[in-house]
């Protein structure tokens, strides 16, 4: 079992899983197809299926699934309790009026409810959850530790902080539950309230123990070393910063006031965005620091942000050219236009499932980052919530 | 912050070393983060009716600030972390969100009973508002991606939990039974905020556009508040109130205690120790406090400088 | 190498200086053991090296340290990252990442190293301790030697000229310690490297030293010198040192091998007189608990496979195995807080699960390996109170019986402020106060140093008189060896021998104390044994 001597398969970049993720998830804003959507939804889960691998965050997608059912049934009820009557339609039921307060009556309750209302507030509601889907798809496909790991170096401290707390949680989670089986052997109920604070304070104690003797060493071992970055380098970050700021601050008028600024609110913000972004850079150059083996950036990844790219432009150029069946309605109750060309493009990004590489078996990811995989009763062996001895490693791998 | 409330003279009140200190810049850039946020967040009530082509930025506009917000977030925690946190405070800051991610596991913010609110509260409270800015924000980004729940509604989230650190923070010094009543009170008063902020992102994806209450662009700012304290009264107070309430509780009863543990931790953890090198034990008189405070020629005092002000004390380069 | 010059040292606050005017050369290539009682600043010392202290900690510093060259008072820990290598005592506690690989890169990205040297100093690193197949691994996953080594290595990328180790071997098995001990001393041959460790188990260390620094405490002067010079009138001293000071032998031996050299002697003068018998408590019918047939897993991991064990009145039993042999899976078993996989437990002919908490508690008693797990009071005092109350025991029992174990430990201290030896007494007193039939000690000693574990063993032969059934389970061969009436040794699992402890631990070659090592295959088990029996014997 040499790990070392064997290929190692490679985990694609995160930030490249990111990219196509956010190129579906922005054509999925840019139309209210259902059929479209429901063509994204369904290549981001198909990718998901192929290219996922056995890590514990892989299976957030199901919880990205659930919360956009929670979507679509929330929007659907919305719209039948409170939706807006009055509008021609088919009417398929009629719900009794409630009368309200004065100061609710704005609100009405109660009244026809049309098929075609209800069709709208469906599809608005699967636009979300689809959009939703796309998040979800990058969270299982990308590994948050590689993720943290592309975090520019302007956020490093931030990023050992949550890396921190990543290592930490499952072990926190255990020793939850040994701290519960000594408060046993004392003879102290682990319910109620006392119970509680039996458990939280101690749990708690040996925690913040455990920063103090990780902060000396990661003192020791040269956490904060910066190089001195000349005032000229420094003034230009802080510069390229501010002005960044500044223009967001117009940018944003424009955006909520689109009659003023000609419309350029977006381009303003873009420019804004650009200049934040040089700031942030040019402010991580004060750091020392160098990466071991960051995550390479190969054709893979070349080809799988850039399928997520053509589907956004597929769907933009259809955007330009005016093809009909991007925006549709419902009222009055018609069969959409399905238009080839987005389809197209959003097939293109079904190409990552042939082309990322089989994540590697997760042994850099044993039982981490997945307090669920840890049985909170299980006695750890010693009583160390640390504990070292790989009976209880193996218990949770 | 230098009121200081009557109090016997021990060891136990005095006013403990913020574990992140916040500058002039940081400051400025924390009031300005703060405004653009809560126009990312009530943009709905701000923005102005439009016609022709460009009322389809409308539809884009929450989109924009879902990318708007991370950079923002950027900038602010760049500009904290910038010297000020040392090992030990980063060392905290994650310990302490996986105990607030821990105690989120069981229940990602789906039921409302959310205990690890209290434990923001108090630790931002002990360490001071630099720090409960930090924690809120990188407690929400650490359980997120434990739980794989990175979505667009997570840089909001991580906004609205830095504020509500920032403010647990800021409330005026107190101790004992008025102070963890006060602790409380914050808690109920932020977990209902917090509710009503995220809300308010949600509004115009979830209120649709065609109900009574949902958000209708134009309307005006005070209709559509009015719209919109309906639809949080109707569809999530029930979530909020559950919140507040274990919130409350939960600093009541387990207030104390923890309290002292965190306070306990931070006069360990000596932030911004006092160093001092003297070339030579002038006698075998012990170095007492007094005698410290009557530091004489050939002593270097190398308190840490204030971050804002530049590199604390610069070691020499070998 | 290292350069201590009239180093006195005073923590904020503190009334009277840890360190005081410390004066000390460290040659380059030694590997120096720093020995001392705890609470004289051992910790503080090694801190003083890299400059945590006073850096980190806070404090006034007089004197100057100087490391390679340069002083600590203008450079801070980080910026000596790359010269001193400093590895804290719970190795978990220190890793940063997740996997082994990025953590033995971490120091590195710290100090900027490009990526070309950072890979080739990796292997180097993964190649010199031994992790090769560990690399992709979770830190989490690994067991205590192999964190050890992992957080050894971690801070060797860095290439530093000087390792320095506080207890590193404290929470391993012999066999793991015997591991680590033995990858810093080829450190040391072979690169040249300085270590200075901490290190409260003598016996382990002393024969791999090259230099001794003795921390007597109470602001009395530190003293350095060979080994083979402080051993001989050091206060504390492995059990080996304390058998060739006996029998006044010279040169004092510091190996076993030395000593097996010139014990011929002493072997035949001990040959015709018997060991004194330990209590042979298996003829008392009457048992506590049994376990019949007890297996256990956690998902495919057998943890216990068909133990059959019973425990009687006034027995110390001693449990042996390396880390993960099911030692803790039994006292867990035992304590009642999980179901069998098969198999069956009883305590008082009943199932411990049974038992509602205030019942167990006057049956079975179990004080953790981190015995500050029980502990959640503010003060010793609330401690001792709570106990009390729980145990609906009349007012001040704990407090007694905490003075019995341990006297003068001041009530309104808190438990977290308390050292490994005081932290442990009061566990055992909170868990003695309702004087439960069964005693059961998860890894007792770890930390501790000599006179706390003396005072251990009085505690623990105390109670099995009182007709207590103890319970130990430890890698400390020395304590089992004084303590034990009976040894249990288990392997995967498995009881692999049972049997009077002199038997048991005399022919293991692992398990075996220096005494019996030296004097084998007479079964002498203490110093104390071979003491009595030559004044017996020996008339002076």
């Amino acid at each position: 079992m040499n790990r070392a001597a064997a290929p190692r398969h490679r985990s694609l970049h995160p930030v490249a899983w990111w990219l196509w993720a956010s190129g579906l998830a922005i054509c999925a804003m840019r139309t209210n197809n259902p059929f479209l959507l429901a063509l994204i939804g369904a290549v981001a889960c198909f990718v998901v299926s192929v290219c996922r691998s056995s890590a514990p965050w892989s299976r957030s997608i199901a919880f990205f699934l659930r919360i956009g059912v929670i979507v679509i049934v929330i929007r659907v009820v919305i719209e039948i309790l409170f939706g807006q009557r009055g509008v021609p339609g088919h009417v398929l039921f009629t719900l009794p009026h409630v009368p309200l307060p004065s100061w609710a009556e704005a609100v009405s309750i109660g009244g026809g409810v049309t098929s075609e209302s209800i069709l709208n507030a469906f599809v608005a509601g699967l636009q979300i959850a689809v959009i939703l889907l796309c998040f979800g798809a990058a969270n299982s496909l990308a590994s948050p530790y590689r993720l943290l790991r592309s975090l520019p170096a302007v956020l490093y401290e931030t990023g050992v902080a949550v890396t921190v707390a990543l290592a930490f949680t499952p072990e926190l989670v255990l020793s939850i539950g040994v701290v519960r089986q000594a408060r046993r052997q004392r003879g102290i109920p682990i319910r109620g309230v006392r119970g509680l604070r039996g458990v939280a304070v101690p749990v708690l104690e040996s925690a913040l123990d455990r920063s103090l003797q990780l902060a000396t060493s990661m003192d020791a071992r040269g956490y904060g070393r910066r190089i001195s970055v000349g005032p000229g380098s420094r003034r230009l970050a802080s510069g390229a910063t501010t002005a960044g700021l500044l223009l967001v601050a117009v940018g944003l008028y424009g955006v909520i006031d689109s009659g003023s600024l000609f419309g350029l609110g977006l381009p303003i913000m873009a420019v804004a965005a650009v200049l934040c972004g040089t700031g942030l850079a040019l402010g991580g150059r004060r750091s020392a620091r160098s990466r071991y083996r960051p995550d390479p950036w190969r054709r893979p990844e070349w080809v799988v942000a850039g399928s997520g790219v053509a589907a956004l432009a597929a769907l933009s150029v259809a955007h330009g050219l005016n093809v009909a069946g991007l925006t549709v309605s419902f009222s009055p109750l018609a069969f959409p236009n399905i238009p080839l060309l987005p389809i197209v493009g959003i097939l293109v990004a079904v190409v990552p499932a042939l082309v990322a590489p089989r994540p590697m078996s997760p042994a850099a990811g044993q039982g981490v980052g997945d307090p669920a995989a840890v049985e909170p009763g299980t006695p750890v062996d010693g009583g160390r919530p640390a504990s070292s001895e790989p009976d209880l490693s193996g218990a949770r791998a | 912050m230098t009121v200081s409330v009557p109090q016997p003279a021990t060891r136990q009140y005095r006013r403990l070393t913020p574990a992140v200190r916040l500058g002039t810049r940081s400051s400025f850039l924390l009031l300005l983060t703060t405004l653009f946020g809560i126009a990312a967040f009530a943009w709905p009530l701000l923005i102005h009716q439009s016609s022709g082509p460009n009322s389809a930025h409308n539809g884009d506009a929450p989109w924009i600030f879902v990318g708007l917000v991370p950079l923002l977030l950027a900038i602010v925690m760049a500009e904290l972390s910038e010297g000020a946190i040392d090992a030990k405070a980063v060392a905290l800051l994650g310990i302490l969100a996986a105990c607030f991610a821990a105690l989120r596991v069981p229940s990602p913010g789906i039921n409302g009973f959310e205990p690890e609110w209290f434990l923001l509260i108090l630790a931002a409270r002990v360490f001071g508002r630099g720090f409960g800015f930090v924690l809120g924000a990188t407690a929400f980004f650490a359980s997120a991606l434990i739980t794989g729940g990175v979505g667009p509604w997570l840089p909001f989230q991580m906004l609205a939990a830095a504020w509500v650190g920032f403010g647990a923070g800021c409330l005026p010094p107190m101790r004992g039974f008025p102070e963890r009543l006060m602790l409380a009170g914050y808690g109920v008063v932020s977990a209902l905020v917090y509710g009503l902020l995220t809300n308010f992102w949600f509004w115009p994806f979830v209120g649709g556009s065609t109900t009574t209450y949902s958000f209708v662009p134009g309307l005006g700012t005070i209709e559509n508040l009015h719209r919109f304290i309906l639809f949080d009264l109707t569809t999530s107070m029930g979530f909020d109130l559950t919140r507040a309430v274990t919130c409350a509780v939960l600093v009541l009863v387990l207030g104390r205690p923890v309290l002292a543990a965190l306070r306990r931790a931070s006069r360990r953890a000596v932030f911004e120790p006092t160093i001092e090198f003297v070339d030579q034990a002038g006698d075998e008189t012990v170095l007492s406090g007094q005698a410290r405070e009557n530091a004489g020629a050939g002593r270097q005092r190398n308190e840490p400088s204030h971050p804002a002000a530049g590199p604390r004390s610069s070691p020499r380069e070998p | 190498m290292i350069r201590f010059d009239e180093v006195s040292f005073t923590y904020t606050d503190a009334a009277r200086p840890t360190l005081h005017r410390v004066t000390l050369e460290i040659p380059e290539g030694e590997l120096c053991v720093v020995v001392g009682e705890t609470g004289t600043g051992k910790s503080t010392l090694l801190r003083a090296i890299n400059g945590l202290v006073p850096h980190f900690s806070g404090g006034v510093l007089a004197g100057t340290v100087t490391v390679d060259g340069r002083t600590t008072k203008d450079n801070r820990p980080r910026d000596l990252a790359d010269v001193v290598g400093f590895v804290g005592q719970n190795p978990l506690a220190s890793f940063v990442t997740e996997t082994v690989e990025d953590e033995l890169a971490y120091t590195m990205e710290n100090l900027g190293v490009p990526a070309d040297a950072m890979r080739r100093r990796v292997e180097d690193a993964v190649d010199l301790l031994g992790l090769q197949d560990l690399r992709d691994r979770s830190l989490r996953a690994l067991s205590g030697g192999q964190q050890q080594r992992v957080a050894i290595g971690a801070v060797l990328t860095a290439s530093p000229r000087l390792l320095v180790l506080d207890e590193p071997t404290s929470a391993l098995d012999p066999a793991a310690a015997e591991e680590v001990l033995g990858t810093l001393a080829r450190l040391v041959h072979d690169l040249g490297l300085t270590v200075v460790m901490a290190e409260h188990r003598l016996e382990r260390v002393v024969p791999f030293a090259d230099r001794i620094v003795l921390v007597p405490g109470a602001g009395a002067p530190l003293v350095d010198g060979s080994p083979e010079v402080i051993m001989r009138t050091s206060s504390v001293a492995p059990p080996l040192v304390e058998l060739g000071r006996l029998v006044a032998w010279d040169p004092l031996p510091l190996s076993v091998r030395d000593a097996r050299r010139v014990a011929t002697p002493l072997r035949e003068r001990l040959a015709p007189m018997t060991p004194p018998v330990r209590r042979a408590v298996s003829t008392v019918t009457t048992v506590v608990a049994r376990t019949r047939k007890l297996s256990v897993s956690y998902g495919r991991v057998v943890a216990l496979d068909g133990v059959d064990l019973s425990f009687r009145p006034g027995e110390v039993l001693v449990l042996m195995g390396r880390n993960g042999s099911g030692k803790s899976t039994l006292l867990t078993m035992l304590s009642g807080a999980r179901r069998p996989t098969r198999g069956t437990v009883r305590v008082d002919e009943r199932d411990p699960r049974s038992f509602r908490p205030a019942e167990l508690i006057r049956r079975v008693g179990l004080v953790p390996q981190d015995p500050g797990l029980l502990l959640y009071g503010e003060s010793v005092e609330a401690e001792c109170r709570t106990s009390d109350k729980v145990s609906a025991l009349e007012g001040g029992s704990t407090a007694r019986t905490l003075e019995r174990i341990l006297p003068g430990l001041p009530g309104d201290r808190h438990p977290r402020d308390l050292s490994e030896g005081q932290r442990l007494a009061l566990a055992l007193a909170i868990v003695l106060a309702p004087a439960p039939a069964l005693l059961l000690l998860d890894e007792p000693t770890r930390g501790l140093d000599y006179p706390s574990k003396d005072r251990l063993v009085e505690v623990l032969r105390e109670l099995a008189e009182d007709g207590h059934a103890v319970v130990l389970a430890t890698h400390d061969v020395e304590l089992a060896a004084r303590v034990g009436d009976r040894a249990v040794v288990l392997a995967d699992g498995q009881i692999i021998a049972d049997g009077p402890a002199r038997q048991v631990v005399c022919h293991s070659l692992v398990f075996a104390p220096q005494v019996a090592k030296v004097l084998a295959p007479e079964e002498w088990l203490t110093i104390d044994e071979v003491r009595h029996a030559l004044n017996g014997a020996v008339p002076v």
